[in-house]
């Protein structure tokens, strides 16, 4: 039974079907319907990549998955629905503070499918110019759903978003090209193909110069839409005035897909030059975003900024990790990848709770004692943090330490300290930063909004989640991951 | 360096040089739907300054009066240089191109000393802004030059001329095109027509040229009148002649040369035409904007410079 | 093909290529939003007649397809959405950008410069006009210089597009026959949401600040 196509579809179709629907109601249920789809697909696709011959293909292999995209696709799929979970009460509150119009909010309910559809196809696409398609239209659709407020900040944040992304787009385009050029560098009459896993088969034939060029390229411009130091500088803004659903998932899940499509690239260039080039640019920028990162955390006044330059840590360390190259380390950048998914996306929930209580993300004028005023969201807020600065016994720690042990037994030791104190750093900042704001007794008289609890089940979920899946892996999904790690390792 | 060759090259271009103007003159004003002075009226002029008597200042020195001859004789010796009916040119000194624009730069120097000389304001000004424009055109002369001698390998004029035989959509080539176009707008700026210079006003925020020789009458304004005549001829067989060397004399012969001075006159005139299209349709810029426009052709020259190497 | 269509082919091209390169330069100094539009519309225009000599030389249909979908899309309707958006807006004219003319003009140079040394190793490799690849960097990087140094949104509207037509180049010069149609289709049509997406919060901006002038988006900070 076709997996891939229903993938794509459902959540296009549920969009597109919002533009329709006129109850607000009845968008909130189709999104959470069609999410829900995608993840019980996503979960059949594991188990279909498990067995041989190792990937999905459909379309004369047009679309194509294997363990790495299923994984992603997990990923996706679970993020969204959660998002799609807290959009609903959380655009109820701002409809009824006057936040938002309806119509705005019938824009997010359509674009959000639409963004979701198009981070499939990336992670699906086997054409190398279809992925780069489907992460323009992922930039394009988040740009609006960033703009969403209409206020002045919000419209600065999403032209620096479209702008930078659209010129790293234009850059990974130019890179585009240029791999393709190295695959048609023969004096051949058919037109070669620009899948990946064709140019995979031929990676050792394409012209090891334009490759590296088309790498640089890449980098560079894939790397500004994921978030790479120093081209990152959309990130903070872009994250933290978007509506809190999608900055979840902004953090969540569309800096990973970009990750995703530079990945694909990095293995290919690794198997056409067969150096350490690749891996020691993607170390190199990775470590930057992990250093830049650390600063602005220590001294950050805005909530949701601060959770933004958390984010750009954590790519930050996935980027190191598969940097690093050994087989614990790749396997620890996968697990970031998945615990932080499940991480981000609460502490931008509870930020958004607080956002709609206190009326601000100032953490100054938020003061003190969030936890006598919103309790659930508080203690929510005060285990993903934990997680999120990689305390046990949180997936985020396991993760982290397989890395850095990887990284000391493979013998970087300078690699491996700076990562460590880069984390302490950021350990630290966020520590401090959430001091200033939860415990403590609240200065400012502030309602409890009740209508805060709705917003339990979401939060609740995805914490569970963390929880549950930081002591327990199942078999399976280890499986698919080590897959992965091997594909990106270049092992096959 | 024969004598002959170079008596005639002179005639040429001495009769040649105010014909062009007065076309020019003529052409624009029809443009601006007037009837205009007709064609031969700089010759009328000419003959009248020689008649005239000067009027000197007192505080004009040597300068002054010597003036009017070096800018005449480095004009006329430049034009020597320069192929026109023929394919070789009459008069081949060091350096070739070098020495093509040493010499009209020599012309220019006096020229804007002899505008400071009689210790007028107007004078001074013109001087000043004379070589203002000139610091900036030179460079993208040179440069425009270069790319062609490179292509040529040598900077003798006639040689560049015979390099450039061949069939003709070679000269589609961009160093080619992108010279040409740097070489038409210093053309503007050397020339002191719109949109850098105001030919025909005497108004004291807006002339540069004509300040520089507003204290000449007589015979030293007949002079300097055909010199600037000149330099235009000059500049502009040049730019026809190097860039679309069709129809010039690659030998001797009494019936190709007279083919060639039709065609040499034509491209001319081609060349005149295409002046007085961008002096009608262009306003004059602002003085400080002028720099603007010539490092827009030093660009185009340093462009064109480096597409004879990458272009390969 | 006899080496003479060859070499005639690859010296319009060449000649092409650098008249974009040189409409580019203008567009660096040129100051008057309409004027602007116009010369991106004439750069499209060369970069559509590239592809039909391509198209024509090596007999590949599709590359047809690609310089039609130019044609339509760059040369005549970006261009008349770009001018609607201006006129919507009112505002015509650049404002002193942050390097002055000449300045520009001598950077520019130097990126060309930079953009040909980048492109040497590659221009040995046969094909049909093997030396556009330099221009199509170039024209990259002096879209980034062009979206720098202009502070109008719809300039950097523009900037982007000069570095999608520089792709494009590359496109063309690097693969005898082009990229796969699907692909080319599917670039095509994201440009042209991407431009009425960033038309929309241009729009917007306006709307909300009263003024294009993007030194005004600096509120967001640290």
């Amino acid at each position: 039974m076709t997996l891939l196509t229903p993938i794509l579809i459902v959540p296009a179709v549920a969009g597109l079907l919002c533009l329709v629907l006129r109850s607000r109601r009845a968008m909130e249920l189709a999104n959470v319907f069609a999410f829900g789809i995608t993840l019980a697909l996503s979960l059949r696709l594991l188990a279909a990549v498990l067995a041989p011959p190792y990937a999905v293909t459909e379309s004369s292999e047009f679309f194509r998955a294997d363990a790495l995209s299923a994984w992603m696709v997990l990923l996706i799929s679970v993020v969204s629905l959660g998002s799609s979970l807290y959009a609903g009460r959380y655009f109820r509150r701002d409809l009824a503070a006057g936040a938002v119009t309806a119509g705005r909010v019938k824009e997010f309910f359509v674009l959000t499918p639409i963004f979701t559809a198009g981070m499939f196809l990336v992670v699906l696409a086997n054409n190398l110019g279809v992925m780069w398609f489907a992460l323009e239209a992922t930039a394009l659709s988040s740009v609006l759903l960033v703009a969403l407020y209409n206020r002045k900040t919000s419209l600065e944040a999403a032209w620096k978003y479209v702008i930078l992304g659209s010129l790293g787009l234009a850059l990974a385009l130019f890179g585009t090209v240029f791999t393709y050029a190295a695959a048609v560098d023969r004096q051949s009459a058919t037109l070669p193909s620009f899948n990946w896993s064709h140019l995979m088969l031929v990676a050792g034939q394409l012209d090891p110069r334009m490759i590296k060029l088309a790498f640089v390229f890449v980098l560079v411009g894939y790397g500004t839409k994921a978030g790479l130091a120093p081209m990152h500088t959309w990130l903070p803004d872009a994250h933290s005035e978007a509506p809190s659903p999608t900055s979840a998932m902004l953090s969540g899940v569309s800096l990973k897909v970009t990750l995703y499509a530079l990945l694909r690239f990095h293995i290919l260039t690794t198997a056409c030059l067969g150096t350490p080039f690749s891996r020691t640019l993607l170390l190199v920028f990775g470590l930057g975003s992990m250093f830049l990162a650390a600063p602005f955390i220590l001294v950050q006044t805005n909530l949701k900024r601060l959770l933004a330059y958390s984010s750009l840590e954590h790519v930050g360390l996935i980027c190191v990790g598969i940097g690093l190259n050994s087989p614990i380390t790749i396997f620890g950048a996968l697990l970031h990848m998945g615990y932080h998914a499940l991480t981000k996306p609460v502490l931008f929930f509870a930020a958004g709770n607080i956002h709609q209580t206190c009326h601000t993300l100032q953490m100054r004028l938020i003061g003190l004692g969030v936890a006598k005023v919103l309790p659930l969201t508080a203690v929510c807020m005060g285990l993903a943090a934990a997680s999120a600065t990689g305390l046990p016994p949180f997936g985020l720690f396991f993760s982290e330490l397989t890395v850095l042990s990887g990284g000391f037994a493979a013998g970087h030791i300078l690699v491996s300290t700076l990562v460590l104190a880069a984390l302490l750093a950021s350990f630290c900042g966020i520590l401090y930063q959430l001091t200033r704001i939860l415990p403590g007794t609240p200065k400012i008289a502030r309602n409890a909004n009740a209508a805060a609890l709705d917003s339990v089940p979401a939060m609740g979920l995805m914490l569970g989640a963390l929880v549950v899946f930081s002591v327990w892996l199942p078999t399976p999904l280890l499986e698919v991951m080590e897959r992965a790690r091997d594909i990106i390792g270049g092992v096959q | 360096m024969n004598a002959f060759a170079i008596l005639l090259q002179t005639l040429l271009l001495l009769a040649l040089a105010p014909f062009i103007s007065g076309c020019i003159k003529n052409w624009k004003a029809k443009l601006q739907t007037r009837r205009g002075p007709p064609v031969w009226q700089p010759y009328l002029d000419l003959a009248k300054f020689l008649r005239k008597d000067m009027v000197i200042s007192e505080h004009a020195s040597w300068i002054f009066r010597a003036m009017p001859y070096i800018l005449f004789i480095s004009t006329l010796l430049a034009g020597l240089m320069v192929p026109m009916v023929s394919a070789s040119a009459p008069l081949s000194l060091f350096g070739g191109a070098l020495a093509f624009v040493g010499l009209l730069a020599l012309g220019r120097f006096f020229l804007a000393l002899a505008g400071l000389d009689p210790a007028s304001a107007f004078g001074g000004m013109g001087s000043s802004r004379e070589m203002t424009i000139a610091a900036v055109a030179e460079p993208a002369l040179m440069l425009a030059i270069f790319t062609v001698a490179i292509a040529a390998g040598s900077t003798n004029l006639s040689q560049m001329l015979l390099a450039a035989q061949g069939p003709t959509w070679k000269l589609l080539n961009p160093a080619h095109v992108l010279a040409f176009a740097a070489l038409f707008i210093v053309l503007l700026a050397e020339t002191g027509r719109l949109p850098v210079d105001n030919p025909a006003t005497h108004l004291e925020l807006t002339m540069i040229h004509e300040a520089m020789i507003l204290e000449y009458s007589g015979r030293y304004l007949a002079l300097i009148e055909w010199s600037a005549s000149l330099k235009q001829l000059i500049l502009m067989a040049l730019l026809v002649n190097i860039f679309f060397p069709v129809g010039i004399a690659y030998n001797l012969s009494a019936p190709s040369l007279g083919l060639s001075l039709l065609w040499f006159t034509a491209k001319l005139l081609a060349a005149a035409a295409a002046v007085v299209v961008v002096e009608t349709t262009n306003a004059k810029l602002r003085l400080f904007r002028i720099p603007d426009l010539l490092s827009a052709a030093f660009i185009l020259a340093t462009l064109a410079l480096l597409s004879t190497f990458l272009f390969e | 093909m006899n080496p003479l269509q060859s070499e005639l082919a690859s010296q319009w091209i060449t000649l092409l290529a650098a008249g974009m390169l040189v409409i580019q330069l203008l567009m660096v100094v040129q100051r008057m939003l309409l004027t602007n539009i116009r010369l991106f519309a004439l750069q499209s225009l060369m970069l559509t007649a590239i592809a039909a000599i391509v198209a024509y030389f090596h007999n590949a249909a599709h590359v047809y397809w690609v310089a039609g979908l130019t044609l339509l899309g760059k040369v005549f309707f970006l261009p008349w959405l770009l001018n609607r958006q201006v006129r919507r807006i009112q505002i015509h004219q650049e404002i002193e950008p942050l390097f002055n003319s000449t300045a520009s003009m001598l950077l520019c140079g130097g990126l060309t410069l930079l953009g040909y040394i980048v492109a040497r190793p590659f221009t040995s490799l046969e094909r049909l006009g093997n030396n556009t690849l330099g221009t199509a960097i170039t024209l990259l990087l002096t879209g980034f210089f062009l979206m720098f140094n202009r502070r109008k949104a719809i300039t950097q509207v523009l900037a982007l597009l000069t570095v999608e037509n520089g792709v494009m180049l590359a496109a063309v010069a690097l693969s005898t026959y082009g990229m796969p149609l699907v692909v080319e289709l599917g670039i095509f049509f994201d440009l042209m949401v991407a431009v009425m997406v960033l038309g929309l919060l241009v729009y917007r901006i306006r709307e909300t600040f009263a003024s294009m002038d993007v030194d005004k988006l600096s509120q967001l900070k640290g």
